[in-house]
């Protein structure tokens, strides 16, 4: 990617990043670009500001410090609410509990963001609404409601209403962990697809394997900064940092070294420090 | 009509209960008028209550303490004083001031009275009702909404707001159906209601037991109405799945 990065400039750039909730810092420090085009992934252990770094890139949260650049928007200084839109109608974002509306059937969850926030009318968002679904493979559940749908099939059509907004990136924040481990395919599968037809993507995940096959880049963080970053091969093949390579050999399954147990075994930071809920 | 009316009280009078009365055409008129002063009460403060509800519960969840706390300690001292006396302190209370300020020209009859305490009685449930359905919409259901671009009004019509109203529904019908039978204090006040026509009428004549009988009937149907309206908005505005 270097020749790329010289020319093109970075679709999302973080810069020195601070973010704390109630004097409890969270960010120290983030750097990120993420290149139009390109899959970027974020992993780490629980905890260590991957989602927080998701909210701020799409303007929920605020950061104390820093800048933070999506195309041309300075989302860290933006003010008020008809910027955040623009910026939003830019940005997919996609949840780990879906969140998807739960009075509105799958039709209508596509449709609502589309004709309300675009204006859109009623025949264009229901052609792309059924488009979109059948993209996930989701086309004969139009009219269910999200409570009548498994998890993974909720999480497609949460994928498809991300894109119903025509996003020029789209972030994913662990979007399998709450799917059952048969599920979990079908929704990759899904974004995999996106990745190949080129949509900038940003993932925070623990689906290493999946995050090794996808990713151009790969981020590690822990304790809200990045330790490092780099190619995927060069983080799953060759971590250059102690502190990767030990997460990397709980998060990957290999047997892991226990060493003998130097600190009180029921300080619970130490029962579970890379506890992953995947 | 009059020959159905001549069938009923025959039929009533072979079970020993004297409607004759109703053949008159005096406590005859007099009741319908009742009935339909207790419509119009039970309808214009149905819509009172909702939209005090409304706003006490917007001032409630506004995080603004200023708007939250004047809101809270309304609803508490509604909440837990009666009804009836609300309503004397009102009429015999504010009134008087009203009638010593503006004297004839006080808009406010008897009538108007009791729909505006029912109402802000009514209102202070409704609101706790309100209340608990806007805090149970999941913060990241909002957070979807706000990362799809919507507006805070975008988002409040379209998902806080019906996503509330279907979480606080039960509990608001409950609340309209206990208001139903609150319309009977207007006969303290004098308001021509069917509690205080029968009232009258009873006072006249020695058919208490029938009219109670009457009275029983009519609130308990309009009850009724009200509760087969709350069934078939429940059923209208159900979210197949959710919560399974
Ligand atoms: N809204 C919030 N208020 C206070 N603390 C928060 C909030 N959101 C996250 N945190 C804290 O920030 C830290 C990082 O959270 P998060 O970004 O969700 O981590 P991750 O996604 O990597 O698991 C956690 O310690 C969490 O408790
Ligand atoms: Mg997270």
């Amino acid at each position: 990617m270097p020749s790329i990065e010289s020319v093109v400039e970075p679709l999302v750039s973080l810069r020195d990043v601070h973010l704390a909730f109630a004097g409890n810092p969270v960010l120290k420090g983030i750097n990120l670009d993420v290149y139009p085009g390109q899959a970027v992934s974020i992993i780490g252990p629980s905890g260590s500001g991957k989602s927080t770094i998701l909210r701020c890139i799409t303007g929920l949260l605020q950061p104390q410090r820093g800048q933070i650049r999506v195309a041309d928007t300075r989302v860290d200084a933006l003010t008020r609410e008809a910027q955040r839109i623009e910026l939003r109608k830019r940005v997919g974002f996609v949840f780990q509990q879906y969140n998807l509306f739960p009075h509105l059937s799958v039709l209508q969850n596509l449709m609502i963001a589309p004709r309300k926030v675009l204006g859109r009318n009623r025949i264009d968002a229901e052609k792309d609404a059924r488009a979109l679904l059948a993209k996930v493979r989701m086309e004969h559940k139009a009219d269910a409601y999200p409570g009548q749908l498994s998890g993974g099939q909720q999480q497609r059509v949460a994928i498809a209403r991300a894109l119903t907004m025509r996003p020029q990136l789209i972030l994913f924040d662990e979007v399998t962990s709450a799917l059952d481990p048969e599920t979990v395919g079908e929704v990759l599968t899904v974004i995999r697809e996106l990745t190949q037809e080129g949509m900038t993507c940003v993932l925070v995940t623990h689906e290493m394997r999946f995050a090794e096959e996808i990713s151009d880049v790969v981020y590690f963080t822990e304790n809200g900064v990045i330790v490092e970053h780099g190619s995927a091969e060069q983080i799953f093949e060759h971590p250059a940092n102690e502190r990767t390579r030990e997460f990397l050999r709980h998060a990957l399954g290999a047997p892991a070294r226990r060493g003998p147990i130097v600190s009180d075994p029921y300080l619970l930071t130490n029962l579970s420090r890379y506890s992953l809920s995947v | 009509m009059n020959h159905w009316l001549e069938f009923f009280v025959h039929w009533a009078s072979s079970l020993g209960l004297n409607y004759g009365f109703l053949l008159d055409a005096y406590p005859r008129s007099t009741l319908a008028q009742g009935a339909l002063t207790t419509l119009w009460l039970c309808l214009l403060t149905i819509i009172g209550s909702l939209l005090t509800g409304l706003g006490l519960a917007a001032l409630l969840t506004s995080g603004k303490r200023a708007l939250a706390v004047p809101a809270r300690v309304f609803i508490e001292v509604t909440r837990n004083t009666p009804t009836l006396v609300q309503l004397y302190c009102a009429f015999l209370v504010l009134n008087m001031l009203l009638n010593q300020a503006v004297g004839t020209a006080n808009p406010l009859t008897p009538f108007a009275w009791v729909v505006i305490v029912i109402s802000l009685h009514k209102g202070a449930f409704h609101a706790e009702a309100l209340r608990a359905g806007i805090e149970a919409v999941p913060a990241v259901t909002l957070e979807a909404a706000r990362s799809l671009a919507f507006s805070n009004r975008q988002l409040l019509w379209n998902v806080q707001l019906p996503l509330a109203l279907r979480f606080a529904l039960p509990s608001l019908i409950n609340n309209l159906i206990d208001l139903v039978k609150m319309t009977a204090v207007a006969s303290a006040i004098a308001v021509g209601d069917i509690t205080y026509s029968a009232i009258m009428i009873w006072t006249q004549s020695d058919n208490v037991l029938e009219l109670m009988i009457l009275l029983l009937g009519f609130y308990g149907l309009l009850s009724f109405i009200v509760n087969c309206v709350g069934r078939y908005l429940e059923a209208r505005l159900r979210m197949p799945g959710y919560g399974h």
